[in-house]
Protein backbone atom coordinates (compact mmCIF):
# COMPACT_ATOMS: atom_id res chain seq x y z
CA UNK A 1 0.00 0.00 0.00
CA UNK A 2 1.30 3.25 -1.04
CA UNK A 3 2.10 5.57 1.89
CA UNK A 4 -0.44 9.14 1.64
CA UNK A 5 -0.76 10.86 5.04
CA UNK A 6 -3.50 13.38 2.55
CA UNK A 7 -5.11 10.06 1.93
CA UNK A 8 -8.53 8.78 3.83
CA UNK A 9 -10.86 6.50 2.65
CA UNK A 10 -13.83 7.04 1.30
CA UNK A 11 -16.53 8.09 4.48
CA UNK A 12 -19.09 5.72 3.23
CA UNK A 13 -16.46 2.88 3.03
CA UNK A 14 -15.61 3.80 6.20
CA UNK A 15 -18.61 3.94 7.36
CA UNK A 16 -19.45 0.67 6.46
CA UNK A 17 -16.11 -0.82 7.92
CA UNK A 18 -16.41 0.70 11.25
CA UNK A 19 -20.36 -0.20 11.10
CA UNK A 20 -19.32 -4.39 10.14
CA UNK A 21 -16.61 -3.81 13.14
CA UNK A 22 -19.76 -3.02 15.41
CA UNK A 23 -22.13 -5.82 14.10
CA UNK A 24 -19.19 -8.69 14.65
CA UNK A 25 -18.88 -7.09 18.40
CA UNK A 26 -22.48 -7.64 18.73
CA UNK A 27 -22.68 -10.81 17.03
CA UNK A 28 -19.44 -12.74 19.09
CA UNK A 29 -19.82 -10.61 22.26
CA UNK A 30 -22.80 -9.14 22.45
CA UNK A 31 -21.43 -6.03 23.29
CA UNK A 32 -20.38 -2.94 21.47
CA UNK A 33 -17.21 -0.91 21.58
CA UNK A 34 -16.39 1.82 23.78
CA UNK A 35 -13.89 4.74 24.88
CA UNK A 36 -14.53 6.50 28.27
CA UNK A 37 -15.22 3.33 30.27
CA UNK A 38 -11.67 2.41 29.82
CA UNK A 39 -10.55 5.55 30.87
CA UNK A 40 -12.51 5.64 34.11
CA UNK A 41 -11.01 2.07 34.92
CA UNK A 42 -7.71 3.39 34.10
CA UNK A 43 -7.96 6.09 36.16
CA UNK A 44 -9.14 4.18 39.01
CA UNK A 45 -6.52 1.82 39.19
CA UNK A 46 -4.03 4.77 39.19
CA UNK A 47 -5.76 6.02 42.14
CA UNK A 48 -5.66 2.74 43.91
CA UNK A 49 -1.59 3.09 43.94
CA UNK A 50 -2.21 6.23 45.31
CA UNK A 51 -5.03 6.13 47.86
CA UNK A 52 -6.18 2.94 47.90
CA UNK A 53 -8.61 3.22 50.98
CA UNK A 54 -10.22 6.77 49.49
CA UNK A 55 -11.23 4.11 46.19
CA UNK A 56 -12.50 1.03 48.07
CA UNK A 57 -14.47 3.76 50.25
CA UNK A 58 -16.15 6.65 47.63
CA UNK A 59 -19.11 5.90 46.16
CA UNK A 60 -18.39 6.97 42.85
CA UNK A 61 -15.36 4.72 42.67
CA UNK A 62 -16.03 1.39 44.85
CA UNK A 63 -18.05 -0.08 42.08
CA UNK A 64 -15.01 -0.64 40.06
CA UNK A 65 -12.66 -2.51 42.76
CA UNK A 66 -15.34 -4.94 43.99
CA UNK A 67 -14.78 -7.83 41.34
CA UNK A 68 -11.05 -7.63 41.82
CA UNK A 69 -8.42 -5.27 39.46
CA UNK A 70 -10.27 -2.50 37.84
CA UNK A 71 -8.64 -3.29 34.91
CA UNK A 72 -9.88 -6.90 34.48
CA UNK A 73 -12.77 -5.38 32.21
CA UNK A 74 -13.72 -6.06 28.79
CA UNK A 75 -13.45 -2.37 27.96
CA UNK A 76 -9.38 -2.24 29.00
CA UNK A 77 -8.36 -5.36 26.17
CA UNK A 78 -10.81 -3.15 23.75
CA UNK A 79 -9.14 0.11 24.23
CA UNK A 80 -5.68 -1.34 24.21
CA UNK A 81 -6.80 -2.79 20.90
CA UNK A 82 -8.19 0.50 19.45
CA UNK A 83 -4.45 2.15 20.44
CA UNK A 84 -2.65 -0.93 18.71
CA UNK A 85 -5.14 -0.59 15.59
CA UNK A 86 -4.55 3.05 15.44
CA UNK A 87 -1.08 2.64 15.67
CA UNK A 88 -0.85 0.33 12.79
CA UNK A 89 -3.01 2.34 10.90
CA UNK A 90 -1.05 5.82 11.01
CA UNK A 91 2.12 3.51 10.79
CA UNK A 92 1.14 2.02 7.34
CA UNK A 93 -0.66 5.15 5.81
CA UNK A 94 2.36 7.96 7.10
CA UNK A 95 0.46 9.64 9.49
CA UNK A 96 2.52 7.81 12.14
CA UNK A 97 5.16 11.59 13.63
CA UNK A 98 5.31 13.28 16.84
CA UNK A 99 3.49 16.61 16.19
CA UNK A 100 0.79 18.97 17.83
CA UNK A 101 -1.85 19.09 15.35
CA UNK A 102 -3.63 23.03 15.89
CA UNK A 103 -5.08 25.85 13.96
CA UNK A 104 -2.37 28.08 11.93
CA UNK A 105 -0.92 30.85 14.45
CA UNK A 106 -1.67 29.33 17.58
CA UNK A 107 0.99 28.21 19.76
CA UNK A 108 1.48 24.33 20.65
CA UNK A 109 1.33 25.01 24.36
CA UNK A 110 -2.02 26.97 23.69
CA UNK A 111 -3.49 23.84 22.10
CA UNK A 112 -1.74 21.44 24.59
CA UNK A 113 -4.04 23.14 27.33
CA UNK A 114 -6.92 23.40 25.73
CA UNK A 115 -6.84 19.78 24.67
CA UNK A 116 -6.15 18.86 27.95
CA UNK A 117 -9.18 21.28 29.66
CA UNK A 118 -11.71 20.46 27.07
CA UNK A 119 -10.71 16.46 27.97
CA UNK A 120 -11.37 16.72 31.27
CA UNK A 121 -15.07 17.86 29.96
CA UNK A 122 -15.43 15.33 28.38
CA UNK A 123 -14.49 12.77 30.79
CA UNK A 124 -17.35 14.50 33.41
CA UNK A 125 -19.89 14.21 30.51
CA UNK A 126 -19.08 10.48 29.38
CA UNK A 127 -19.78 9.27 32.71
CA UNK A 128 -22.76 11.82 33.57
CA UNK A 129 -24.13 10.04 30.15
CA UNK A 130 -22.99 6.31 30.98
CA UNK A 131 -20.79 6.33 27.74
CA UNK A 132 -19.06 8.69 25.24
CA UNK A 133 -19.41 8.36 21.41
CA UNK A 134 -18.35 4.95 20.75
CA UNK A 135 -20.11 3.51 24.09
CA UNK A 136 -23.02 5.49 23.87
CA UNK A 137 -23.83 7.19 20.28
CA UNK A 138 -22.80 4.12 18.39
CA UNK A 139 -23.13 1.06 20.10
CA UNK A 140 -26.55 2.23 21.66
CA UNK A 141 -27.75 4.32 18.24
CA UNK A 142 -27.08 1.33 16.19
CA UNK A 143 -29.59 -0.98 18.54
CA UNK A 144 -31.66 2.10 18.69
CA UNK A 145 -32.05 3.11 21.95
CA UNK A 146 -34.04 6.48 22.95
CA UNK A 147 -30.97 7.33 25.55
CA UNK A 148 -28.44 7.00 23.27
CA UNK A 149 -30.58 8.87 20.44
CA UNK A 150 -31.09 11.92 22.32
CA UNK A 151 -27.29 12.09 23.74
CA UNK A 152 -26.09 11.78 19.75
CA UNK A 153 -28.33 14.52 18.87
CA UNK A 154 -27.15 16.35 22.20
CA UNK A 155 -23.23 15.65 21.19
CA UNK A 156 -23.83 17.61 18.09
CA UNK A 157 -25.90 20.65 19.80
CA UNK A 158 -23.07 20.92 22.07
CA UNK A 159 -20.54 21.63 19.54
CA UNK A 160 -22.25 23.67 16.94
CA UNK A 161 -23.31 25.96 19.95
CA UNK A 162 -20.19 26.60 20.65
CA UNK A 163 -18.03 26.48 17.88
CA UNK A 164 -18.35 29.80 16.89
CA UNK A 165 -16.52 30.79 19.80
CA UNK A 166 -13.86 28.28 19.01
CA UNK A 167 -13.31 29.22 15.56
CA UNK A 168 -9.49 30.83 16.15
CA UNK A 169 -8.81 28.22 17.76
CA UNK A 170 -8.62 26.09 14.41
CA UNK A 171 -8.35 28.58 11.61
CA UNK B 1 -27.67 -20.92 17.31
CA UNK B 2 -28.38 -18.13 17.95
CA UNK B 3 -25.71 -15.35 18.66
CA UNK B 4 -23.96 -13.66 20.55
CA UNK B 5 -22.25 -16.90 21.48
CA UNK B 6 -22.73 -18.07 25.07
CA UNK B 7 -19.68 -19.72 25.47
CA UNK B 8 -18.21 -16.24 24.74
CA UNK B 9 -19.70 -14.33 27.33
CA UNK B 10 -20.18 -16.96 30.01
CA UNK B 11 -16.68 -19.29 29.81
CA UNK B 12 -13.99 -18.92 27.69
CA UNK B 13 -13.05 -15.52 29.15
CA UNK B 14 -9.90 -15.49 27.50
CA UNK B 15 -10.96 -15.76 23.77
CA UNK B 16 -13.23 -13.54 24.78
CA UNK B 17 -10.44 -10.98 25.64
CA UNK B 18 -8.63 -11.52 22.99
CA UNK B 19 -12.05 -11.19 20.66
CA UNK B 20 -11.74 -8.14 22.87
CA UNK B 21 -8.52 -6.50 21.24
CA UNK B 22 -9.54 -7.77 17.93
CA UNK B 23 -12.78 -5.45 17.77
CA UNK B 24 -10.33 -2.85 19.18
CA UNK B 25 -8.04 -3.06 16.63
CA UNK B 26 -10.31 -3.04 13.42
CA UNK B 27 -12.12 -0.02 15.55
CA UNK B 28 -8.47 2.11 15.89
CA UNK B 29 -7.70 0.81 12.16
CA UNK B 30 -10.55 2.12 10.73
CA UNK B 31 -10.91 5.29 13.23
CA UNK B 32 -7.38 6.15 11.73
CA UNK B 33 -8.10 5.44 8.23
CA UNK B 34 -11.00 7.81 8.11
CA UNK B 35 -9.12 10.68 9.51
CA UNK B 36 -10.08 10.50 12.88
CA UNK B 37 -6.41 10.38 14.14
CA UNK B 38 -6.49 14.28 12.93
CA UNK B 39 -8.09 17.25 15.48
CA UNK B 40 -8.46 19.57 12.26
CA UNK B 41 -10.89 16.65 9.99
CA UNK B 42 -12.90 16.00 12.95
CA UNK B 43 -13.97 19.71 14.23
CA UNK B 44 -14.07 20.92 10.43
CA UNK B 45 -17.66 19.02 11.11
CA UNK B 46 -18.60 21.61 13.12
CA UNK B 47 -17.62 24.44 11.04
CA UNK B 48 -19.23 22.65 8.01
CA UNK B 49 -16.37 22.34 5.47
CA UNK B 50 -16.02 18.97 5.76
CA UNK B 51 -18.84 16.48 7.25
CA UNK B 52 -16.80 13.43 6.83
CA UNK B 53 -17.36 12.66 10.93
CA UNK B 54 -21.53 12.98 10.31
CA UNK B 55 -20.95 10.26 7.43
CA UNK B 56 -18.84 8.10 9.41
CA UNK B 57 -20.55 7.98 12.51
CA UNK B 58 -24.34 7.84 11.28
CA UNK B 59 -22.98 5.37 8.09
CA UNK B 60 -21.80 3.02 10.50
CA UNK B 61 -24.82 3.09 12.82
CA UNK B 62 -27.03 2.58 10.30
CA UNK B 63 -25.09 -0.62 8.75
CA UNK B 64 -24.63 -1.72 12.03
CA UNK B 65 -28.43 -1.58 12.94
CA UNK B 66 -29.49 -2.77 9.21
CA UNK B 67 -26.99 -6.07 10.38
CA UNK B 68 -28.58 -6.53 13.56
CA UNK B 69 -32.08 -6.10 12.24
CA UNK B 70 -31.52 -8.59 9.47
CA UNK B 71 -29.57 -11.09 11.62
CA UNK B 72 -32.68 -11.13 14.02
CA UNK B 73 -34.73 -11.25 11.35
CA UNK B 74 -33.45 -14.30 9.85
CA UNK B 75 -32.97 -15.47 13.38
CA UNK B 76 -29.44 -15.63 13.95
CA UNK B 77 -29.22 -13.09 16.63
CA UNK B 78 -31.33 -12.06 19.53
CA UNK B 79 -31.83 -8.22 18.93
CA UNK B 80 -33.22 -7.88 22.51
CA UNK B 81 -30.69 -10.12 24.42
CA UNK B 82 -27.93 -8.54 22.64
CA UNK B 83 -29.97 -4.70 23.52
CA UNK B 84 -30.02 -5.98 27.23
CA UNK B 85 -26.19 -6.58 26.89
CA UNK B 86 -24.58 -3.82 24.81
CA UNK B 87 -26.91 -0.84 25.83
CA UNK B 88 -27.34 1.27 28.70
CA UNK B 89 -30.77 2.11 29.97
CA UNK B 90 -32.10 5.73 29.45
CA UNK B 91 -31.70 7.83 31.80
CA UNK B 92 -33.40 10.81 29.58
CA UNK B 93 -32.17 14.20 31.60
CA UNK B 94 -28.56 13.00 32.41
CA UNK B 95 -27.99 11.91 28.85
CA UNK B 96 -29.34 15.34 27.45
CA UNK B 97 -26.56 17.18 29.51
CA UNK B 98 -23.82 14.66 29.35
CA UNK B 99 -24.06 14.77 25.26
CA UNK B 100 -24.33 18.87 25.36
CA UNK B 101 -21.08 19.35 27.15
CA UNK B 102 -19.56 16.24 25.60
CA UNK B 103 -20.18 18.20 22.35
CA UNK B 104 -18.33 21.00 23.63
CA UNK B 105 -15.65 19.60 25.45
CA UNK B 106 -15.41 18.17 21.73
CA UNK B 107 -14.73 21.25 20.46
CA UNK B 108 -12.38 22.34 22.66
CA UNK B 109 -10.31 19.55 22.94
CA UNK B 110 -10.55 18.63 18.76
CA UNK B 111 -11.22 14.78 19.62
CA UNK B 112 -13.95 12.88 21.36
CA UNK B 113 -12.90 10.20 23.59
CA UNK B 114 -12.21 7.30 21.47
CA UNK B 115 -10.23 9.11 18.69
CA UNK B 116 -8.17 10.82 21.12
CA UNK B 117 -7.03 7.34 21.89
CA UNK B 118 -6.15 7.04 17.96
CA UNK B 119 -4.51 10.36 17.88
CA UNK B 120 -2.05 9.80 20.85
CA UNK B 121 -0.98 6.36 19.66
CA UNK B 122 -0.40 8.11 16.00
CA UNK B 123 2.29 10.11 18.46
CA UNK B 124 -0.13 13.46 18.36
CA UNK B 125 0.54 15.13 21.61
CA UNK B 126 -2.36 17.20 21.77
CA UNK B 127 -4.17 13.67 21.31
CA UNK B 128 -2.33 12.36 24.50
CA UNK B 129 -3.34 15.79 25.97
CA UNK B 130 -6.93 14.38 25.93
CA UNK B 131 -6.44 10.69 26.56
CA UNK B 132 -5.35 11.86 30.16
CA UNK B 133 -8.00 14.91 30.76
CA UNK B 134 -10.69 12.45 29.85
CA UNK B 135 -8.78 9.62 32.90
CA UNK B 136 -9.10 12.85 34.92
CA UNK B 137 -12.50 14.28 33.76
CA UNK B 138 -14.01 10.65 35.26
CA UNK B 139 -12.22 11.19 38.38
CA UNK B 140 -13.27 14.01 38.60
CA UNK B 141 -17.05 12.97 38.83
CA UNK B 142 -16.65 10.22 40.50
CA UNK B 143 -15.90 12.63 43.52
CA UNK B 144 -19.34 14.66 42.38
CA UNK B 145 -21.19 11.21 42.89
CA UNK B 146 -20.40 11.58 46.57
CA UNK B 147 -22.87 13.86 47.08
CA UNK B 148 -26.15 13.72 47.19
CA UNK B 149 -28.01 16.18 45.10
CA UNK B 150 -25.11 14.96 41.97
CA UNK B 151 -26.71 11.39 42.56
CA UNK B 152 -30.30 12.80 42.36
CA UNK B 153 -29.53 14.25 39.06
CA UNK B 154 -27.76 10.96 37.67
CA UNK B 155 -30.80 9.08 38.32
CA UNK B 156 -33.19 11.34 37.18
CA UNK B 157 -35.21 10.89 33.91
CA UNK B 158 -35.21 6.68 34.18
CA UNK B 159 -36.62 5.03 31.31
CA UNK B 160 -35.12 1.24 31.71
CA UNK B 161 -33.92 -0.32 28.82
CA UNK B 162 -36.08 2.18 26.39
CA UNK B 163 -35.47 1.89 22.51
CA UNK B 164 -37.24 3.33 19.40
CA UNK B 165 -39.27 0.68 17.92
CA UNK B 166 -40.96 0.46 21.27
CA UNK B 167 -41.66 3.93 21.55
CA UNK B 168 -43.22 4.12 18.12
CA UNK B 169 -44.94 0.70 18.53
CA UNK B 170 -43.45 -0.44 15.57
CA UNK B 171 -41.27 -3.43 14.09
CA UNK B 172 -37.85 -2.62 14.64
CA UNK B 173 -37.26 -3.54 10.97
CA UNK B 174 -39.44 -0.75 9.98
CA UNK B 175 -37.82 2.02 12.37
CA UNK B 176 -34.55 1.14 10.66
CA UNK B 177 -35.78 1.89 7.38
CA UNK B 178 -36.63 4.98 8.41
CA UNK B 179 -33.66 5.82 9.71
CA UNK B 180 -31.82 4.65 6.66
CA UNK B 181 -33.69 6.94 4.11
CA UNK B 182 -33.38 9.85 7.22
CA UNK B 183 -29.63 9.15 7.38
CA UNK B 184 -29.45 9.09 3.39
CA UNK B 185 -31.49 12.08 2.55
CA UNK B 186 -28.74 13.87 5.34
CA UNK B 187 -26.09 12.68 3.70
CA UNK B 188 -27.43 13.79 0.20
CA UNK B 189 -28.18 17.09 2.10
CA UNK B 190 -24.07 17.68 4.22
CA UNK B 191 -22.52 17.14 0.90
CA UNK B 192 -24.72 20.31 -0.81
CA UNK B 193 -23.60 21.95 2.68
CA UNK B 194 -20.14 20.96 2.03
CA UNK B 195 -20.06 22.62 -1.47
CA UNK B 196 -21.15 25.96 0.52
CA UNK B 197 -19.32 26.19 3.25
CA UNK B 198 -15.68 25.12 1.43
CA UNK B 199 -16.63 26.37 -2.04
CA UNK B 200 -14.14 24.68 -4.40
CA UNK B 201 -12.00 22.98 -1.78
CA UNK B 202 -14.80 20.47 -0.70
CA UNK B 203 -13.50 16.68 -0.74
CA UNK B 204 -15.07 15.67 -3.50
CA UNK B 205 -16.20 12.04 -2.74
CA UNK B 206 -16.28 9.68 -6.16
CA UNK B 207 -19.94 9.17 -6.69
CA UNK B 208 -19.28 5.17 -7.27
CA UNK B 209 -18.45 3.85 -3.36
CA UNK B 210 -21.51 5.75 -2.29
CA UNK B 211 -24.02 4.36 -4.87
CA UNK B 212 -22.57 0.81 -3.98
CA UNK B 213 -22.90 1.36 0.21
CA UNK B 214 -26.35 3.05 -0.37
CA UNK B 215 -27.79 -0.42 -2.31
CA UNK B 216 -26.11 -2.20 0.18
CA UNK B 217 -28.12 -0.38 2.90
CA UNK B 218 -31.14 -1.17 0.26
CA UNK B 219 -30.67 -4.44 0.24
CA UNK B 220 -29.77 -5.33 3.70
CA UNK B 221 -33.26 -3.34 4.66
CA UNK B 222 -35.02 -5.06 2.67
CA UNK B 223 -34.02 -8.56 3.92
CA UNK B 224 -35.12 -7.12 7.35
CA UNK B 225 -38.08 -6.55 5.95
CA UNK B 226 -39.03 -9.42 4.36
CA UNK B 227 -38.01 -11.56 7.52
CA UNK B 228 -40.83 -9.96 9.26
CA UNK B 229 -42.94 -12.55 7.27
CA UNK B 230 -41.07 -14.85 8.70
CA UNK B 231 -42.40 -17.19 11.97
CA UNK B 232 -38.26 -17.58 13.01
CA UNK B 233 -38.03 -14.18 13.29
CA UNK B 234 -36.90 -13.08 16.86
CA UNK B 235 -37.81 -9.34 16.08
CA UNK B 236 -41.30 -10.69 14.97
CA UNK B 237 -41.92 -12.31 18.16
CA UNK B 238 -41.98 -9.41 20.87
CA UNK B 239 -39.69 -11.28 23.67
CA UNK B 240 -38.18 -14.70 23.99
CA UNK B 241 -39.60 -16.20 27.49
CA UNK B 242 -36.61 -16.63 30.03
CA UNK B 243 -36.04 -19.05 33.37
CA UNK B 244 -35.06 -16.79 36.44
CA UNK B 245 -34.35 -18.91 40.12
CA UNK B 246 -35.76 -18.69 43.06
CA UNK B 247 -32.36 -17.36 44.42
CA UNK B 248 -32.45 -14.84 41.67
CA UNK B 249 -36.01 -13.30 42.31
CA UNK B 250 -35.77 -12.95 45.78
CA UNK B 251 -32.51 -10.93 45.20
CA UNK B 252 -34.39 -8.47 42.36
CA UNK B 253 -37.30 -8.07 45.10
CA UNK B 254 -35.06 -7.22 47.51
CA UNK B 255 -32.40 -4.64 45.51
CA UNK B 256 -34.94 -3.50 42.77
CA UNK B 257 -38.40 -4.17 43.23
CA UNK B 258 -39.66 -1.30 40.87
CA UNK B 259 -37.45 -3.65 37.68
CA UNK B 260 -39.69 -6.09 38.24
CA UNK B 261 -43.63 -7.14 37.73
CA UNK B 262 -44.36 -10.48 38.96
CA UNK B 263 -47.77 -12.02 37.99
CA UNK B 264 -49.25 -14.96 40.03
CA UNK B 265 -51.54 -17.26 37.40
CA UNK B 266 -52.14 -19.88 40.23
CA UNK B 267 -55.85 -19.75 41.59
CA UNK B 268 -57.01 -17.11 42.99
CA UNK B 269 -57.53 -18.99 46.51
CA UNK B 270 -53.75 -20.60 46.27
CA UNK B 271 -52.31 -16.84 45.26
CA UNK B 272 -54.47 -15.24 48.21
CA UNK B 273 -53.13 -18.00 50.56
CA UNK B 274 -49.10 -17.52 49.89
CA UNK B 275 -47.59 -15.35 47.40
CA UNK B 276 -43.90 -13.81 46.71
CA UNK B 277 -43.86 -10.12 48.02
CA UNK B 278 -45.14 -7.87 45.56
CA UNK B 279 -47.03 -10.05 43.39
CA UNK B 280 -50.42 -9.38 41.65
CA UNK B 281 -52.91 -12.17 41.80
CA UNK B 282 -53.79 -12.93 38.27
CA UNK B 283 -55.46 -15.88 37.15
CA UNK B 284 -55.11 -16.75 33.48
CA UNK B 285 -58.81 -15.89 32.62
CA UNK B 286 -58.12 -12.24 34.57
CA UNK B 287 -54.80 -11.80 32.18
CA UNK B 288 -56.58 -9.93 29.20
CA UNK B 289 -57.82 -6.97 31.69
CA UNK B 290 -53.93 -6.17 32.44
CA UNK B 291 -52.97 -5.03 28.79
CA UNK B 292 -49.87 -6.34 28.62
CA UNK B 293 -49.34 -5.28 25.23
CA UNK B 294 -50.06 -1.32 25.85
CA UNK B 295 -48.31 -1.18 28.87
CA UNK B 296 -44.60 0.29 29.17
CA UNK B 297 -42.20 -2.51 28.59
CA UNK B 298 -39.49 -1.27 31.25
CA UNK B 299 -40.05 -3.91 33.71
CA UNK B 300 -39.21 -8.00 33.27
CA UNK B 301 -42.47 -9.61 33.75
CA UNK B 302 -42.29 -12.82 36.37
CA UNK B 303 -44.50 -15.21 35.54
CA UNK B 304 -45.56 -17.35 38.89
CA UNK B 305 -47.50 -20.99 38.32
CA UNK B 306 -47.98 -23.94 39.72
CA UNK B 307 -44.96 -25.98 38.80
CA UNK B 308 -43.09 -25.28 35.39
CA UNK B 309 -44.83 -23.35 33.28
CA UNK B 310 -45.52 -25.58 29.88
CA UNK B 311 -46.91 -22.65 27.57
CA UNK B 312 -46.42 -18.96 28.31
CA UNK B 313 -49.98 -17.41 27.83
CA UNK B 314 -50.40 -15.51 24.73
CA UNK B 315 -51.79 -12.32 27.01
CA UNK B 316 -47.92 -12.56 28.80
CA UNK B 317 -46.04 -13.23 25.16
CA UNK B 318 -47.40 -10.36 23.92
CA UNK B 319 -45.22 -7.86 26.14
CA UNK B 320 -42.95 -6.09 24.44
CA UNK B 321 -40.41 -6.44 27.45
CA UNK B 322 -38.96 -9.20 28.79
CA UNK B 323 -40.51 -12.54 30.61
CA UNK B 324 -39.30 -14.69 33.08
CA UNK B 325 -40.78 -17.68 34.34
CA UNK B 326 -39.87 -18.36 37.62
CA UNK B 327 -38.27 -22.23 37.50
CA UNK B 328 -40.44 -24.70 39.28
CA UNK B 329 -43.63 -21.89 39.69
CA UNK B 330 -44.19 -21.18 43.59
CA UNK B 331 -43.24 -24.79 44.35
CA UNK B 332 -39.51 -23.34 43.93
CA UNK B 333 -40.32 -20.49 45.55
CA UNK B 334 -41.43 -22.32 49.17
CA UNK B 335 -38.34 -24.80 48.71
CA UNK B 336 -36.18 -21.73 48.76
CA UNK B 337 -38.04 -18.93 50.86
CA UNK B 338 -40.22 -20.71 53.20
CA UNK B 339 -37.65 -23.60 54.14
CA UNK B 340 -35.18 -22.69 56.90
CA UNK B 341 -31.75 -22.87 55.44
CA UNK B 342 -28.94 -24.87 56.95
CA UNK B 343 -26.13 -22.74 58.02
CA UNK B 344 -23.08 -23.02 55.79
CA UNK B 345 -20.42 -25.33 57.73
CA UNK B 346 -17.71 -23.21 58.92
CA UNK B 347 -14.97 -21.83 56.59
CA UNK B 348 -17.51 -21.03 53.63
CA UNK B 349 -16.40 -18.91 51.15
CA UNK B 350 -17.26 -15.50 50.91
CA UNK B 351 -20.06 -16.37 48.19
CA UNK B 352 -21.43 -18.92 50.34
CA UNK B 353 -21.92 -16.92 53.12
CA UNK B 354 -23.51 -13.86 51.77
CA UNK B 355 -25.91 -16.68 50.14
CA UNK B 356 -26.90 -18.00 53.10
CA UNK B 357 -26.94 -14.76 54.91
CA UNK B 358 -29.62 -13.80 52.06
CA UNK B 359 -31.34 -17.13 52.12
CA UNK B 360 -32.05 -16.22 55.93
CA UNK B 361 -33.31 -13.20 55.44
CA UNK B 362 -36.01 -14.00 53.43
CA UNK B 363 -36.84 -17.12 54.99
CA UNK B 364 -37.33 -14.98 58.32
CA UNK B 365 -38.98 -12.06 56.45
CA UNK B 366 -41.46 -14.61 54.61
CA UNK B 367 -41.77 -16.77 57.93
CA UNK B 368 -41.60 -14.44 61.01
CA UNK B 369 -38.78 -16.96 62.35
CA UNK B 370 -35.85 -15.03 63.59
CA UNK B 371 -32.79 -16.47 61.96
CA UNK B 372 -30.11 -18.00 63.94
CA UNK B 373 -27.48 -15.64 64.57
CA UNK B 374 -24.67 -15.20 61.75
CA UNK B 375 -21.76 -17.57 62.13
CA UNK B 376 -18.46 -15.65 62.72
CA UNK B 377 -17.48 -13.31 59.83
CA UNK B 378 -13.72 -14.65 58.15
CA UNK B 379 -11.42 -12.60 58.67
CA UNK B 380 -11.01 -9.68 55.86
CA UNK B 381 -15.07 -9.79 56.26
CA UNK B 382 -17.29 -11.24 53.71
CA UNK B 383 -19.29 -8.13 51.62
CA UNK B 384 -22.82 -8.05 53.22
CA UNK B 385 -25.60 -8.21 50.30
CA UNK B 386 -25.97 -5.13 48.96
CA UNK B 387 -29.53 -4.28 49.79
CA UNK B 388 -31.90 -1.09 49.35
CA UNK B 389 -33.88 0.41 52.91
CA UNK B 390 -37.14 -0.77 52.55
CA UNK B 391 -39.23 2.06 50.67
CA UNK B 392 -41.26 3.90 52.62
CA UNK B 393 -44.40 1.51 53.78
CA UNK B 394 -46.73 2.28 56.65
CA UNK B 395 -46.40 -0.22 59.04
CA UNK B 396 -46.63 2.36 62.03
Amino acid sequence: MQRDPAKFWNPYLAGAALGLVLLGSYVVMGKGIGASGASYRLGVAALQVVAPEHVASAPGLKGAVQHGSPLDDWLVFEVLGVALGGLVGAYTSGRLSREVLRGAGVPAARRVAFALAGGVLMGVAARIARGCTSGQALTGGALMSVGSWAFMFSVFGGGYALAYFMRREWR
Amino acid sequence: MIFPFEWLTAGGREVGLVVAVGVGFGFGFVLERAGFGRAQKLVAQFFGTDMTVFKVMFGAIVTAMLGAVALSGLGLMDLRAVSATATSATWIWPMIVGGLLLGAGFIVSGYCPGTSLVAAASGKIDGLATVVGVIAGTLVHAELMSRQGFRTFMDSGYLGQSYLYDLLRLPPAVVALFITLMAVGCFVGAEKLERIFAKDAAPLSPLAPRRFVFAGYGAVAAIGLAALALPASTAATPAPSGRIAAADLARRVLDEPWNVRILDVRTLDACAKARVPGTECTPVEMLKNLYLADVSPAKDLVVVADGNLAEVPAEIRSYRGKVLVLERGFEGWKDYALTAPSAPAPGAGPDELEAWRLRAGIHAAMTGVKAPPPPPMPAGGAAPAKRKAGGGGCSG
